[in-house]
């Protein structure tokens, strides 16, 4: 792809925002990626947003939310998925011709709201909302699956939770918390079997912005230097049934995986510096990274992934800005050293229902 | 690197109508998903991603709705996204997915979408909850309200009558006798709009359109494949939107950028889909537009800020038949919004009816010679606009 990103910024993530209207967390956020650009509002001629009315309990939620997203007076357009599917659309307008400096905004603000209610909501009335499915349930009902079919155990899924949260204490944008010893994590509550509470990666409260530009721009403005070039993305959605082949199979996260590779022009998951995943559980991390199949000089999650903060809706979005962050050479304690490629993954959907991937590569100085 | 060109080459729309009782939600979407591959001559497999056109899920409480769908639109496996501007979420969903083709990411791409408004007993109540909880909601503000409140300013301003609105629901009823798919239609007279009941000043229950359910699909294509797959293609060579705030206090005054009785915003968008698609004189060069008129009163600013006529004459064309199948700009040979409302695809029927103007494919609608269609979609609070321009020949050569 010819995009770029040239700016970002990531809202301090908290378990819960509660003194700020979601309004002024969007404009805060992308002030910010227009300062980190160094560009003005004036310059950009689309915002793409990623919002969830049933999350912030309106029925557009862009009613009142383009405006200090950036997008007044602008060409803007908006996506119900997740975050990251604002990137993706957001990137093919910034490639399509017309437009060439946009923004994507994405937020969340869920600690006001109940999510597994909203979760209950997003099922088909007829046969899987009468029996209670949410996403503790969709997510428990994966756990079982890979456990079944992939073996894996609890004991891993514990010490994956113990991993990320130690990686996320290196992450200066991440919520701090205390690594739970494994006799904790067991003993935490069942929500569906085998699915305990501390195997989800709490959910947070915040904001990502991204200011991306054409290649036209770019070339135009040289002495505007990005972060770094979109090399590829794919997406893709699975059936809607949760059945064991769906939830356990992972065919769809791999051959999508396999098909950004392939746009990004790389030869295998090895040829990738970083890999940021989305898992809303610790079963579901464990089952990804098998499914990735990289090496050991590929960094998972160095971020410490959902654990680092996990604002729900657009936690795909956060882990897009973590790998430019990466390849740009700004991330901070977690930094990996040299990092040229990273991959960053998010789902939508229940038990992850959509894959999403983008390729995130640093632009030679 | 260059963009692609892009042509609608299929549509499908079911009937609308008031109920679909025998069919599901996915269900409803699958059979213009259908009737769109069968027109465009495509197998699914021949689909490289779908993007989904949902608009507020309330109506039908399937927060879901689209991954639901999944299935039944041949969707598994591929990318799929759903985008949802409110009114304007067709319009915004066909920009979407002509993003998908023009940046040389997918080849073709399916665009559908389905509403069934009628779910919910009371649509306005549910459209009240768009507004913000702290300062909005409680004013009995819902969209008939809302809109009714900007056509007063535009009377006061224009001194338009009610009969000169009247007249334009006279027309859209009697446009619409021609489209199969229309909700509502039929040869009434101005006295029959002046006397249906009043509903809030200046609107009576004719002057607004009805809630319908059904469902419509679009597939689009580069111009390689659509130039292999279609005798005559509708190309997109027009895209551009454009979002205003939410406050409408906020658009009247010394100090707005934008008055909300006129749409101004569609003028910056109109300069820029003019732009993009090489239109200089809108009048002479584009021959029928699909414009999104949920209300009687949505027609005359519409075609005055799309540049067709003078702020203020639309009234005056209108009764002297500028705007009628025969005359000068045919607008909305379908009946438009007016006769048909399926919220969520609306803005998507009103580009399918400028492609199939343009393709030729219109039948008893069909306004002859169509080299340019316009169709344009609106949402929130009167505050997202779209403008698509459909055109026989691309207006750049192919990547």
């Amino acid at each position: 792809m010819d995009v770029y990103v040239m700016g970002l910024s990531i809202h301090p993530a908290a378990d819960v925002i509660g003194d700020t209207r979601l309004e002024e967390m969007a404009y805060r956020t992308a002030r910010a990626a227009l300062d980190d650009a160094g560009v003005k509002r004036a310059q950009i001629d689309h915002v793409t947003l990623a919002g969830s009315d049933e999350i912030d309990a309106r029925g557009i939620t862009s009613m009142l939310l383009a405006a200090p997203s950036g997008a007044y007076l602008k060409d803007e357009m908006r996506v119900t998925d997740s975050g990251l599917t604002g990137l993706l659309l957001g990137a093919m307008r910034a490639a399509s011709g017309d437009l060439q400096l946009g923004l994507v905004v994405s937020w969340n603000q869920s600690s006001v709201v109940p999510l597994e209610d909203i979760g209950r909501m997003r099922a088909e009335p007829f046969f899987l909302r009468p029996v209670g499915l949410n996403f503790a349930i969709a997510e428990g009902l994966f756990a079982g699956a890979v456990a079944e079919r992939h073996g894996v155990s609890e004991h891993a899924v514990a010490e994956r939770v113990r991993l990320r949260l130690a990686a996320a204490a290196r992450n200066p944008r991440a919520v701090k918390r205390a690594v739970p010893g494994p006799d904790a994590i067991a003993a935490s509550p069942l929500l569906a079997h085998p699915l305990r509470s501390a195997h989800r990666p709490p959910v947070t409260d915040g904001a990502v912005a991204m200011v991306l530009a054409s290649g036209d721009w770019v070339r135009a403005n040289p002495q505007k230097k990005p972060l770094a070039r979109i090399a590829g993305a794919e997406w893709s959605v699975d059936r809607y049934q949760l059945d064991g082949d769906r939830l356990a199979s992972l065919d769809l996260f791999r051959t999508t995986l396999a098909a950004v590779l392939e746009r990004a022009g790389l030869d295998s998951v090895d040829a990738l510096d970083v890999v940021e995943l989305e898992a809303q559980s610790a079963w579901a991390d464990v089952a990804l990274v098998d499914a990735l199949n990289a090496g050991s000089g590929v960094a998972v999650s160095p971020s410490g992934g959902a654990w680092a903060q996990n604002p729900f809706f657009c936690t795909g979005l956060v882990h897009a800005a973590e790998a430019v962050l990466q390849v740009a050479g700004r991330a901070g304690g977690h930094q990996v050293a040299g990092a040229r490629r990273a991959l960053a993954h998010g789902t939508s959907g229940f038990a992850q229902q959509t894959h999403g991937f983008v390729v995130m590569e640093g632009i030679e100085a | 690197m260059k963009p692609h060109n892009v042509a609608v080459i299929g549509v499908g729309q079911t009937a609308f109508r008031s109920r679909y009782d025998g069919l599901t939600y996915p269900e409803l979407a699958q059979e213009a998903v259908m009737l769109a591959l069968a027109d465009a001559k495509l197998e699914p497999g021949q689909i490289d991603a779908v993007v989904f056109s949902m608009a507020p899920t309330t109506f039908m409480g399937v927060a879901d709705a689209d991954k639901w769908a999944v299935d039944y639109t041949w969707a598994r496996g591929k990318p799929f996204m759903r985008v949802h501007t409110g009114g304007a979420t067709g319009g915004s969903a066909l920009q979407a997915a002509h993003a998908h083709v023009a940046s040389g990411q997918y080849g073709t791409v399916l665009v559908v979408g389905a509403d069934r408004i009628t779910e919910t007993p009371d649509a306005q109540f549910v459209l009240n909850l768009i507004w913000d909880p702290f300062y909005e909601q409680d004013f009995a503000l819902n969209t008939v309200t809302m809109t009714a409140v900007a056509t007063q300013r535009y009377m006061h301003l224009h001194g338009t009558t009610e009969e000169q609105y009247a007249n334009v629901v006279v027309r859209a009823r009697r446009n619409a006798l021609k489209n199969p798919s229309a909700h509502l239609k039929g040869a009434i007279d101005v006295a029959a709009v002046m006397n249906s009941p009043r509903i809030s000043w200046p609107y009576k229950l004719f002057d607004i359109c009805p809630r319908s359910a059904g469902a419509a699909a679009v597939v689009i294509s580069n111009e390689t494949l659509a130039r292999e797959r279609c005798t005559r293609p509708a190309f997109i060579t027009g895209t551009s939107g454009v979002s205003n705030t939410v406050f409408m206090g906020d658009r009247m005054g010394p100090f707005a950028d934008t008055d909300f009785a006129d749409f101004a915003e569609l003028k910056q968008a109109a300069r820029e889909c003019y732009r993009q698609a090489g239109i200089t004189r809108p009048i002479r060069e584009v021959q029928t537009v699909e414009i999104y008129d949920p209300f009687s009163s949505f027609q005359f600013p519409q075609l005055e800020s799309l540049g067709f006529c003078e702020s203020g004459t639309a009234q005056r064309l209108s009764d002297e038949g500028a705007f009628d199948m025969d005359g000068e700009l045919a607008v909305n040979p379908s009946g438009g919004t007016l006769c048909t409302n399926p919220i969520g695809v609306t803005g998507l029927v009103r580009a399918a009816e400028a492609a199939r103007q343009v393709m030729g494919r219109a039948g008893d609608m069909q306004v002859p010679n169509v080299h340019n269609a316009l169709a344009t979609a609106i949402g929130g609070s009167t505050q997202f606009f779209t403008v698509t321009m459909l055109s026989d020949e691309p207006r750049r050569a192919a990547a």
